[in-house]
């Protein structure tokens, strides 16, 4: 592996759906000498593209988890993530970014910055990844990269330069013009693996020097070298250009743009070499660690490789030989037969086989260096978990995890479905921290849990193709949760002292409503409770969380406040006082006008024109609250937000009501109260449920 | 509470009456170009947020993005007007009205009242509640309009809601014999009110061209907030 690390890059590639980034990854590996074969997603010899490398993955021609690869481009060695592209799966995404150092946002050419580019661009800022971005399917009709570059500017706000101009576009797309090199490119060989240099045409000359103009412009005020060189008027060399743009680039306040068209392998070489010129290096970033035995302080980590070792699991696979754990290592490096320390267990780990990925091929290596990618073998751990060397006791920063907001009940067929049911969801809830799964104490079911309906058929689809495990899936359930929106007080006393061991406890003090999930606030004088009884009593409280004393949801943002109380030097326990708590609990719940809180869903609809109202009208049907539409050519886009609950087989209605020509994302959003009327329906509903799993 | 303060300020409500807004088929705002139609359009439709009502912005110039940042601004602006509030507050205000707002971009070229009929053809359909205003930004009035604003007339009558527009005025153009800017004077049958702005010293100052009652009160207003200025 590149011990230099300047000449080392960690990227990604981002972006919508269906924007071409397997294709484009496929490409990079055919120029960089990693394959010899182009295979297309969903191509015709049925093999699907290399990256992705899971069965389901290829058939629904979606790539559902990141597989790392890595490649080399002129002497400099590139770590790529695939990252998936559907809302669902953005824990993957998430992950991915944690640990990039720079990545390649696709867009595509005719759909230009939609809903999703929305979500990961966002993700990308709060990780503060800097980014270059491919206009792709220039050669699609209807193509226009320009007018992706302004909504880059106008819908995220980016300060995006276009660093070429196309040849020609849709079906008469030729290649690219540098605007730093001012030369004209295009690609020849059957599957355009030969670039090569041409003067511009004469007919784009103008429009090149123009948008050059913008650029350097646009540059400029990344380099003082370049500003002097335009206001003395003076010669602009090309790497004045490659610096300033760099500088902009990782400041994150420009957006380089560079277009083409992978399909029709068009401009991947030049984007290629936009990587190693404008993306950063390991030595670029800063990223730090919490020292969890100096009061959790950030402490800088240093690419030096003889530092202690400090590494971050943030994949993991289920491979032929047991559990492969993808680390990015930030400090000193991992070697073979290294003893590390888990950080969140305190385990000790001893290394195994290193190695270095290339999609599901794997390079045996003898050691990950600080600033690289690689995986190990045999050890276990769960996705986001901190490895250190000896000497250091780091955690890397946790990452954003959002609650699932959905479940569904699985029942096995028979037993063998039974077991291999639970080794697959054993699996999949260490490789993914929003598939979340239980058993329900009173229907004994098995409730797995998700972001979305499609996380979760895909988990249900991958039981059954990887684990043989056959399982029956009930009704997709809404997780609702109960709060409360007032304070109420309570006074409660737990009084058992009729024959055998007595019990008594009293508990006094106030409920209110608060952000957090439970906060408990002792404000007991005068030792009215004793000491060793207050935990009980917070316990106590706690219990009466997991579910809801009317509704039986979960319940959430309560903080309670115990002030007073009494005990007897007897009969008083540390159980007397959890009962008490519980007591108190109800006896204060139902008078702080409990509600229930819904997950509300993001919903974009992109659309024709002609049925733009028909589609802001079922929005209207199911609760929505339409935030926005807005026709971009011959497509509308509508902006929502809907209560999940109404969304079930939104995906019929939509088709038949737009005669299968719109289609439509959705995403998390936030929990919201809901509103009076609905709220009794669920009520009555659970009731009835409840019944029905009685008889 | 402060809702009821909120309103009481509100230039929009102050200037034209808060009962008028409703008063109206159709309404203007005319001023020349970034004099502050638009963001006088979002203080007339805050009226209606404000009292939970739903309001309809369409905009055949400024993207979606743009137009709910100019409801933010313009909801600040009035909430600055009235001294201090609890920040908490005015933020909890506004996530209760702000989803009582919609806001659709249409292309210009490809303009239709038909679209607008089919959106509110829905809300009743469904039996829902129908935006209780409707702002009509962008309309180049410098055109023949007849058969649009004969659409749009044709749907306010139909659903009861009143349309204000905002009609773009020419600097160099002289005003109509009537006194009105030449592209009101062409619709005038149709509106049955319209304000006009015009830069004053470092001000706005602002005017009701077709209310006899009121065509004498003429309001100052700060060029950044669009505030009456006391």
């Amino acid at each position: 592996m590149q011990r230099n690390l300047e000449k080392v890059r960690n990227i990604g590639i981002s972006a919508h759906i269906d924007s071409g980034k397997t294709t484009l990854t496929e490409r990079v590996l055919f120029y960089t000498d990693r394959i010899h074969k182009i295979n297309e997603v969903r191509g015709k010899d049925g093999t699907g593209a290399l990256m992705d490398s899971m069965e389901l993955e290829k058939e629904r021609g979606i790539t559902i988890a990141s597989a790392a690869t890595h490649c080399d481009w002129k002497g400099y060695d590139i770590n790529i993530i695939d990252t998936p592209g559907h809302v669902d799966f953005t824990v993957e995404v998430e992950r991915s970014l944690r640990v990039l150092d720079g990545v390649i946002l696709i867009l595509c050419s005719v759909s230009g910055v939609q809903s999703q580019s929305i979500t990961v661009d966002q993700q990308m800022k709060r990780y503060e990844v800097p980014c270059i971005a491919f206009v792709n399917k220039c050669d699609r009709s209807g193509a226009n990269p320009f007018k992706v570059i302004d909504q880059l500017k106008n819908k995220l706000g980016h300060n995006a330069v276009p660093m070429q101009i196309p040849i020609g576009l849709e079906d008469r797309h030729d290649g690219v013009v540098d605007l730093v090199t001012m030369k004209a490119y295009y690609f020849e060989g059957a599957y355009g693996e030969k670039m090569v240099e041409k003067e511009i045409p004469e007919e784009l000359q103008d429009e090149a020097a123009r948008i050059r103009e913008e650029m350097i412009d646009a540059a400029s005020v990344f380099s003082d070298d370049l500003t002097d060189a335009i206001l003395e008027e003076q010669p602009i060399s090309e790497e004045m250009i490659y610096d300033a743009v760099r500088k902009g680039t990782n400041a994150r306040q420009l957006t380089p743009v560079f277009m083409g068209s992978a399909y029709k392998n068009k401009a991947v070489q030049p984007l290629l070499n936009a990587v190693v010129e404008y993306l950063p290096s390991p030595l670029d970033i800063e990223n730090e660690a919490i020292d969890l035995d100096n009061n959790d302080e950030t402490v800088p980590l240093v690419s030096d490789f003889e530092k202690p070792t400090v590494a971050l699991a943030f994949k993991l696979e289920d491979g032929k030989f047991g559990q492969l754990t993808y680390i990015r290592v930030y400090q000193g490096a991992v070697r073979k037969g290294d003893l590390l320390t888990n950080t969140r267990t305190g385990k000790k780990i001893r290394t195994g086989r290193l190695i270095r990925m290339h999609s599901s091929d794997m390079e045996e290596v003898n050691e990950i260096p600080a600033g690289h990618i690689g995986a190990i073998f045999g050890i276990d751990c769960a996705s986001g978990d901190t490895f250190t060397g000896s000497g250091v006791n780091y955690s890397m920063m946790s990452m954003h995890i959002m609650d699932p907001v959905i479940s569904l009940s699985l029942k096995p067929v028979d037993n063998k479905a039974e077991i291999s049911m639970s080794k697959a969801l054993n699996r999949f809830t260490k490789e993914d921290p929003t598939f979340k799964t239980y058993v329900d104490k009173e229907t004994n079911e098995t409730i797995i849990q998700g972001m979305g309906e499609l996380h979760l058929d895909v988990y249900v689809e991958r039981m059954r193709r990887e684990y043989g495990a056959e399982v029956i899936t009930g009704q997709p359930r809404v997780a609702y949760r109960e709060t409360i929106t007032r304070k109420s007080t309570f006074n409660y006393t737990h009084k058992k002292q009729t024959g055998g061991a007595g019990q008594f406890g009293r508990i006094a003090g106030y409920m209110e409503p608060t952000d957090e999930w439970f906060e408990f606030v002792n404000k007991i004088t005068g030792g009215r409770i004793p000491t060793q009884y207050i935990p009980s009593c917070e316990q106590g409280f706690k219990s009466c969380m997991e579910k809801g004393p009317k509704m039986e949801f979960p319940v959430t943002g309560i903080r309670v406040t115990i002030d007073d109380g009494a005990y007897h030097a007897v009969d008083s326990s540390e159980m007397a006082f959890a009962a008490a708590a519980r007591g108190a609990f109800l006896e204060a719940y139902s008078k702080a006008k409990p509600v229930i809180k819904e997950p509300i869903m993001k919903v974009v609809i992109e659309t024709p024109n002609e049925f733009q109202g028909s589609c802001m009208g079922l929005i209207n049907q199911r609760r929505g609250i339409i935030e926005g539409s807005q026709e971009e050519g011959v497509m509308s886009v509508i902006e929502s937000k809907v209560p999940l609950s109404e969304m079930f087989g939104f995906s019929t209605v939509l088709r038949s009501s737009t005669q299968g020509k719109a289609q439509y994302t959705m995403e998390y959003s936030n929990y919201k109260q809901v509103p009076q009327s609905v709220a009794e329906e669920i009520v009555r509903k659970k009731e009835e449920e409840k019944k029905e799993d009685q008889k | 509470m402060l809702k009821k303060d909120l309103i009481k300020r509100s230039p929009a409500g102050r200037i034209i009456g808060e009962e008028e807004i409703d008063r109206v088929n159709f309404g203007a705002v005319l001023s020349r170009a970034g004099v502050g139609k638009t963001q006088y359009l979002v203080q007339i439709a805050l009226t209606k947020l404000l009292k939970n009502e739903k309001i309809l912005h369409i905009s055949l110039n400024d993207p979606i993005e743009k137009i709910k940042a100019r409801y933010l601004e313009a909801y600040n602006d009035l909430v600055d007007s009235i001294g201090y509030v609890d920040p908490q507050k005015a933020l909890r205000l506004w996530e209760e009205i702000k989803n009582e707002k919609i806001a659709v971009s249409y292309n210009e070229q490809t303009f239709d009242p038909e679209k607008i009929r089919a959106y509110l053809k829905s809300f009743k359909k469904d039996d829902l509640t129908l935006p209780a205003l409707i702002i009509m930004d962008g309309l180049d009035f410098d055109q023949d309009l007849n058969d649009t604003l004969k659409g749009l007339e044709a749907i306010s009558e139909k659903f009861g809601i009143p349309i204000w527009y905002s009609m773009q005025t020419h600097r160099e153009q002289d005003f109509a014999p009537s006194g009105y800017p030449v592209q009101l004077e062409k619709v005038k049958d149709r509106f049955d009110k319209a304000v006009f702005l015009q830069p004053k010293n470092d001000k706005i100052e602002s005017v009701i061209l077709t209310d006899e009652n009121r065509s004498n009160e003429y309001y100052l207003l700060n060029p950044a907030t669009m505030m009456i200025v006391e």
